[in-house]
C-alpha cells in the first residue's frame, strides 16, 4: 500500500511533541526564576503599583503558523526536510513580566538583566519608541529550547492579549489580518492611545512625598 | 496622511485586496502581487512606481524582499488561481 508524503507540518508536528517535555521544562524555569529575582521589587510595591508575570507554551499549531510567517508568502518548501525546525523559535516557552506604572520597567529590566545577563536582547519599538524589553537566551533547563521574557506595560500587554484571543485565538487563519498595512496603523494608534494615557495617569499620581 | 495609510491608499486605490491566510496583496488584473515585507520595507514613491510599473511578461510578477523559489512561486500561482 502507497504511504501517504509526509508534508512538512506533518514532520514540524512531530518534532514539536518531542520538544515539548523541554519546552515545559524550560517554561517552568524561566517563570520561576524571574518570579524570584522580581521578589525584591515586588515586596515594595506602592498600592496602586502592579507587577504580573505570566507564562505560556506555545501550542503546536501556533508554533508551525509562526515559522511558516517568517518565509515570504507565507509557504513551506517541501524539500530539504531538514530546511525547518522548531527548535529555530524563540518564544516556545516565553514569559511575559506585565508592570504599571512605567517608570518600574527600567528597575525591572535590571533586576532581571543581573541573572540573564549573557542573553541576547531583541526589543520591540513602534515608531521609534520602545514598547516592550525582549530577551531570549537558554536556561539549564534545555539545551535545545530556547526560553524568551517581555517585560512591558500592563495596558500594552493586555491590549495584545484581547487582540490574540479576541480576535485571532477563534479563528486562527484571521491572525494574517494583523499584518494588513492599514490593521497595521490602527494597532500603532491604540499603543499610542494606552501609553497617552498611562502617562497622563502616572502624572497625576502624587509622590510617596505628597500622599 | 500616515505613510502607512498613505501605502494602504495606493493599493487600495489601485485595486489591490488583501490575502490574510499568505499576507499578500493581489491584483488580479494586473496579475502584480506584494509580500507585506515589500510594502513594508519600501517607501510609498517606490510602491507607487511598482504599481505602475508595465509588465510585458505573462503570468503572475511577484514583489518580494527575496525572489520566490520555483517551488513557492508554483504553491502561490496555484492559490492565486
Amino acid at each position: 500500500m502507497a504511504r501517504a508524503e509526509r508534508t512538512v507540518e506533518d514532520r514540524l508536528r512531530e518534532e514539536y511533541f518531542d520538544l515539548l517535555p523541554d519546552i515545559r521544562r524550560v517554561t517552568e524555569q524561566l517563570e520561576t526564576e524571574i518570579r524570584y529575582t522580581l521578589l525584591v521589587v515586588s515586596r515594595h510595591l506602592r498600592r496602586h503599583e502592579r507587577l504580573v508575570v505570566t507564562s505560556r507554551v506555545k501550542d503546536c499549531e501556533s508554533a508551525i503558523r509562526k515559522l511558516r510567517r517568517r518565509q515570504e508568502g507565507r509557504s513551506f518548501e517541501a524539500e530539504p526536510p531538514e530546511r525547518y525546525s522548531l527548535s529555530a523559535l524563540n518564544d516556545l516557552a516565553g514569559v511575559r513580566v506585565l508592570v504599571f506604572p512605567r517608570g518600574r520597567i527600567s528597575e525591572i529590566d535590571l533586576a532581571l538583566h543581573s541573572v540573564f545577563e549573557d542573553w541576547e536582547p531583541d526589543p520591540i519599538q513602534e515608531d521609534g519608541g520602545l514598547l516592550a524589553y525582549k530577551y531570549r537566551g537558554y536556561t539549564r533547563a534545555s539545551p535545545t529550547v530556547k526560553g524568551e521574557y517581555q517585560i512591558m506595560s500592563i495596558l500594552t500587554g493586555l491590549f495584545w492579549d484581547v487582540e490574540h484571543s479576541a480576535m485571532y485565538k477563534p479563528e486562527p487563519r484571521l491572525a494574517g489580518i494583523a499584518r494588513h498595512i492599514g490593521m497595521m496603523q490602527r494597532t500603532t494608534e491604540v499603543l499610542q492611545a494606552l501609553k497617552a494615557f498611562e502617562e497622563q495617569f502616572e502624572a497625576l499620581i502624587p509622590s510617596d512625598e505628597d500622599a | 496622511m500616515k505613510t502607512r495609510d498613505m501605502k494602504q491608499h495606493l493599493l487600495d486605490i489601485a485595486g489591490f485586496s488583501y490575502n490574510f491566510d499568505r499576507e499578500i496583496y493581489v491584483n488580479r488584473e494586473t496579475r502584480k502581487v506584494f509580500s507585506v515585507e515589500f510594502v513594508e520595507d519600501h517607501d510609498a514613491k517606490t510602491l507607487e512606481e511598482c504599481i505602475r510599473e508595465e509588465i510585458r511578461e505573462n503570468g503572475w510578477h511577484f514583489y518580494f524582499n527575496h525572489v520566490p523559489s520555483d517551488p513557492v512561486r508554483r504553491d502561490l500561482e496555484a492559490v492565486l488561481g
